[in-house]
């Protein structure tokens, strides 16, 4: 059987993935190169790959284009689907595009044009910017979150200061350490040493941490940011029951008004607020991750991959409503993976590299080799 | 998915009405029946007696309780019996008998004890109860005399070593310490010059040990030897260990048992040379133990043992109770049948175990049924329980 | 934005509309059957008041996602000692106290262990169980008067009534409700049972939340043991031995998930509790055997959890 495996595993070239390990110790992306193996042994005429590379670092996603090219050369079909522009364009031959449930339009790899596709993708013309329209970096004076060298978990050192109205990216390589370093600027990492303070408060554990008006918005949307069986109303609540409550007493009526506030400021669609946010859609539901942290009054957001899976329209709402935090002064840290939106959004940029950070940009002199170089 | 949910549902109804039908067919007297034991051969046996030959032939309904060890479930019982309008209630259960009849004296329907008796102060306490049937059991006395006569039978052959089995003894359970007390007493008596059980040769005297320590100690008793003992019914690992080890004890010869003797043994003693006594039932299961030669010699009560108490229990719902002299409850003694061999277990089931001519046929129990028996004709007729007696009534 | 539909609202309300139909179903047998359906009534309000009290407690520990396996070795330890407290004292009062107060010192105890060995409260509580069984087995032996523990009787008539049950379960479950409903408990010890990773990263205290729930779990207990004592002042090694069980078939027959979570109600225990005691008493007045009778509970049983746990997926919503 683990011959078999690791034959399946060869075909997708996941060559670093040992077919005897527990896929419970394999980290998001090795599971999804595993489910795609799977797929793989019953050698299929036809592949369909629903949204599987946002889970993947660039190695996985070659990987995965690497395999859909070598089915095409065999004369099979692949249907991709994604939100992707720059990917669907990079291995797409023909693109059509659905909203609503229905088929908008066709476009051959000719034709492709990213304002066209926009359009068609959200139904309307893109208003404004897609992200933020100036081009120097502001913050103000006031420091809001202050690290001081983290250790432990893969960390080696690491100092950081966020200011009020500053979004500070951090960016690198999958591995290289900076989700974890989301973590432990909540409190939710094991660490060895350092400290992280807000407003000169430190804390070490995330309940500190949200009492003291830091919020996280976890990479993981589904299993950490969000109670899939909960409703909207839970959901969003949950992070700011002190502010609902009055003398103690949370009543439904100031609960029903706290969360409306959200729903409405977000434009979360849905049905009514008890709707399971599990029969959202990836957008809605970032939207009440956002919620939850905006109705708790945070003034620090640590956003781990916080356009993850997201459609287009509502990417350029959340770049929007983050441009606005910083504007009411909130301190935003931005973690990602796409550099374009650390290069669109951020007013500085750090680099990590192995658990360390390398370098720091600041806006309008971000250039996307050097930064590149810096990661590798 | 609707379509399921429909089907369910008119499924279930469907269960409700025809479990119904039969329900509203019946008019018969009802009465309610406590049990302690609900899948043990025993009670298998009571049962089929009551529903299959008792239920025909007086138009009488019997409602079974679940099987019951608690207080609280007994007294959930007769309120079920109350609900169904039962007229009396016989119990097996024995957990709380002085508020099963204060219940059943509240609720003003009749409260009988099978296979059993009250302690004497709660006979004082309950006698004169207006609802009180009475009890029709073996005594105290008669439980005492069944150990001694089991270990007596084993010393008279010469043995000497034995284990005893001493089941609900640690749960102070009265009936199982007076069956070991009496098998230490029989050693005792038997056991020569300076024969005595932790020094002592009363049998008040070990009783009362075995009541404070619940448990029995191994060890010389003149120049018999108590090799092994086992108590409880734990039924875990370390409990079944226990008894393969006594089994397994060196030189041991019989091993008597209070109770349950082949469920808890059997397997244990089978293919060797150790006798196993038990006291039991006379039941097919019995006899195929004794076929086998797993048990040697077993005390039980026949099946239809408790055809006398459903009489006095009859008579008291039609409005002539059997009260003695003085106006009080039954308080009737009823003993064991004891085979020691299999022809003796066949010679005597085969006598009681007829679904239409049980040893407490109705022939017999006719001449009691009717109102107006004496309770010294009915005292009489309890106390002819033995194999012989029942033989000769049935002539 | 708008309301939930009423098929929407279904799955919420199956297990009371549940309930409803074994009533009608209790007093259409009981016309049929000519039983006794007043006494009957009264039959199961002292069958069902126990497992509701133990079962609205226990709610708290299943919203969280954990199980609770002591509760029925608890019950019968807290009763137990309550019977010896009142038999060396006289005093119902002191019984009372002793019950809830052995109750509450066994949760603290079982929270306590989970919290120091930061081990899931299910696993404390299987070691708890075997302590307490052997426990009660130890007390009985003390006690040195056969194979049970009594309290006189009589001395508990006065207490042996509907109206008082009644008045202590409605006053439990308003607490409850109120400590679920309307202080942040609840709704973190929903969050807790949905997702933990998500409630820990929410700030949500998983341990402080476990000890509350323990905590008020054990009142429950407690009251129960004060209810069992009265209704059946004989207690045996097996007292209180099936609320364990009852609890869970409660919980789950009430229309609450036994994994716990965001659709977790505190009313499931009692509207569960009061069903399982309807349906015994029809299967009673039935006179259909144990076979029969446990079959057609399960039928009824399976009916009733897969209408309420229904199907959580609406339609997929448009952008």
């Amino acid at each position: 059987m683990e011959q078999e495996a690791r034959k399946a595993l060869d075909v997708i070239h996941a060559d670093h993935i040992q077919p005897g390990i527990p896929t419970a110790l394999l980290d998001l992306q090795e599971r999804k190169l595993v489910e795609v193996a799977k797929v793989m042994v019953k050698k299929p005429e036809i592949l369909v790959v629903d949204e599987n590379t946002t889970a993947l670092s660039q190695k996985g996603r070659e990987l995965l284009y690497q395999l859909m090219d070598s089915l095409k050369k065999e004369g099979k079909a692949v249907i991709f689907i994604s939100h992707d522009l720059d990917e669907i364009k990079q291995v797409c031959d023909t693109l059509t595009v659905l909203r609503d449930g229905r088929i908008i339009t066709h476009f051959s790899k000719e034709n492709y044009d990213d304002d066209a596709i926009k359009t068609s993708m959200i139904g309307r013309e893109m208003q404004g910017d897609y992200y933020r329209a100036d081009k120097e970096p502001t913050w103000q004076e006031k420091v809001l979150l202050q690290a001081d060298h983290l250790t432990g978990s893969g960390l080696q050192d690491v100092s950081l200061k966020i200011r009020a109205g500053e979004i500070l990216g951090v960016g690198g390589l999958s591995e290289c350490g900076m989700h974890t370093l989301g973590k432990a600027l909540f409190g939710g990492a094991m660490l060895t040493g350092g400290t992280v303070k807000t407003e000169g408060k430190a804390y070490s554990d995330p309940r500190q941490a949200t009492r003291l008006g830091v919020g996280y918005v976890s990479k993981e949307r589904d299993t950490e940011s969000l109670c899939q069986q909960a409703s909207i109303r839970d959901n969003i609540a949950i992070g700011g029951l002190r502010h609902i409550q009055k003398k103690k007493l949370i009543l439904k009526r100031r609960e029903t008004a706290y969360v409306q506030k959200q729903v409405d400021a977000l434009s979360i669609k849905c049905r009514h607020m008890e709707q399971p946010v599990s029969a959202m859609s990836g957008g809605n539901k970032q939207k009440v991750v956002f919620g939850k942290w905006l109705g708790a009054g945070s003034r620090v957001l640590i956003l781990d991959c916080p356009t993850r899976g997201v459609d287009i329209g509502v990417k350029q709402s959340m770049y929007q409503l983050i441009t606005k935090m910083k504007n009411e002064g909130k301190a935003i840290l931005i973690i990602s993976e796409e550099m374009a939106e650390l290069i669109g959004m951020c007013d500085r940029l750090l680099v990590m590299k192995d658990g360390a950070l390398q370098k720091e940009f600041l806006r309008g002199q971000m250039n996307e080799a050097d930064i590149i170089r810096c990661m590798i | 998915m609707k379509n399921l949910k429909r089907i369910l549902c008119l499924a279930l109804c469907l269960m409700l009405t025809l479990a119904c039908v039969p329900a509203m067919a019946a008019g018969s007297t009802k009465i309610g029946v406590l049990v302690a034991d609900a899948t043990g051969a025993e009670a298998l046996a009571f049962r089929a007696y009551y529903e299959k030959y008792i239920a025909n032939a007086y138009d009488v309904e019997f409602i079974y309780s679940e099987e019951l060890n608690t207080a609280d479930g007994e007294k959930n019982a007769i309120d079920n019996f109350i609900v169904n309008n039962c007229k009396a209630i016989i119990s097996f259960s024995s957990v709380d008998r002085p508020a099963q009849i204060e219940q059943c004296d509240a609720a003003g329907i009749y409260y009988a004890v099978a296979t059993g008796t009250l302690t004497d102060e709660e006979y004082e306490e309950f006698k004169d109860y207006e609802y009180y049937v009475g009890a029709i059991g073996p005594s105290l006395n008669t439980e005492f005399q069944v150990g001694y006569d089991m270990a007596a039978y084993y010393i008279d052959q010469g043995m000497t070593k034995f284990g005893i089995f001493g089941g609900a003894v640690p749960y102070r359970t009265d009936m199982h310490i007076y069956r070991a007390a009496s098998m230490l007493s029989a050693m005792i008596d038997k056991g020569g010059e300076g024969a005595a059980y932790q020094g002592v040769t009363d049998p008040g005297a070990v009783i009362g040990m075995i009541y404070g320590s619940g448990s029995i100690e191994t060890g010389k008793i003149g120049n018999l030897e108590l090799a092994a003992y086992v108590g409880g019914y734990d039924f875990d690992d370390a409990w079944f260990g226990k008894l393969a080890q006594m089994a397994g004890t060196e030189g041991i010869e019989a091993i008597l048992t209070v109770g349950s003797g082949v469920d808890v043994l059997g397997s244990f003693v089978a293919g060797s040379s150790v006798k196993l006594a038990t006291v039991d039932s006379f039941t097919s299961a019995m006899g195929e133990a004794m076929n086998s030669g797993i048990i040697d010699y077993v005390a039980g009560k026949f099946a239809t043992s408790i055809g006398p108490i459903f009489v006095a229990t009859l008579n008291a719902v039609n409005g002539q109770p059997i009260r003695n002299e003085e106006g009080y409850a039954l308080a009737l003694d009823q003993g064991y049948w004891v085979a020691a061999n299999a022809e003796q277990f066949a010679q005597y089931y085969a006598v009681d175990s007829s679904e239409e001519n049980p040893a407490y046929s109705k022939d017999i129990l006719d001449a009691y049924a009717p109102a107006g028996v004496s309770y010294e004709d009915f005292a009489a007729f309890v106390a002819q329980y033995s194999f012989d007696e029942i033989v000769a009534l049935k002539k | 934005m708008g309301k939930q539909t009423w098929k929407e609202r279904v799955p919420a309300f199956a297990s009371v509309l549940g309930l409803l139909v074994l009533i009608a179903a209790y007093y259409i047998v009981g016309a049929v059957r000519d039983a006794n359906v007043a006494y009957g009534l009264k039959a199961i309000v002292n069958q069902s008041v126990v497992v509701a009290l133990v079962a609205t407690g226990a709610v708290f520990i299943y919203t969280l996602g954990s199980f609770d396996i002591s509760l029925g070795a608890a019950t019968g330890v807290s009763a137990l000692l309550g019977a010896m407290a009142y038999n060396a004292t006289g005093s119902l009062a002191v019984m009372f106290l002793v019950c809830v107060g052995v109750a509450v010192a066994l949760g603290f105890i079982n929270s306590s262990l989970a919290s120091i060995f930061n081990l899931p409260i299910f696993v404390t509580t299987v070691a708890m169980m075997s302590v307490l069984s052997a426990f009660m087995l130890i007390l009985i032996g003390w006690n040195g008067a056969g194979d049970t523990i009594k309290v006189k009787g009589r001395d508990m008539r006065p207490l042996d009534n509907i109206p008082f049950k009644v008045v202590i379960l409605v006053l439990y479950i308003a607490l409850c409700w109120f400590v679920f409903t309307l202080l942040p408990t609840g709704r973190e010890a929903k969050f807790i049972g949905g997702n933990p990773v998500c409630a820990r990263l929410s700030g949500i205290n998983e341990k402080k939340l476990g000890i509350i729930a323990s905590l008020i779990s054990a009142v429950g207990i407690g009251l129960g043991a004060f209810l069992t004592i009265i209704y059946a002042p004989t207690l045996t090694k097996d007292t209180a031995s099936s609320i364990g069980m009852d609890v869970i078939i409660a919980i789950v027959f009430g229309g609450m998930p036994v994994s716990g979570g965001p659709r977790s109600r505190i009313l499931s225990a009692v509207v569960g509790a009061f069903s399982m005691g309807f349906m015994t008493q029809i299967m009673s007045m039935l006179n259909l055997g144990s076979g029969y009778g446990q079959m057609i509970k399960a039928a009824i049983f399976l009916l009733v959890v897969f209408i309420a746990l229904g199907s959580q997926r609406g339609k997929l919503l448009t952008r």
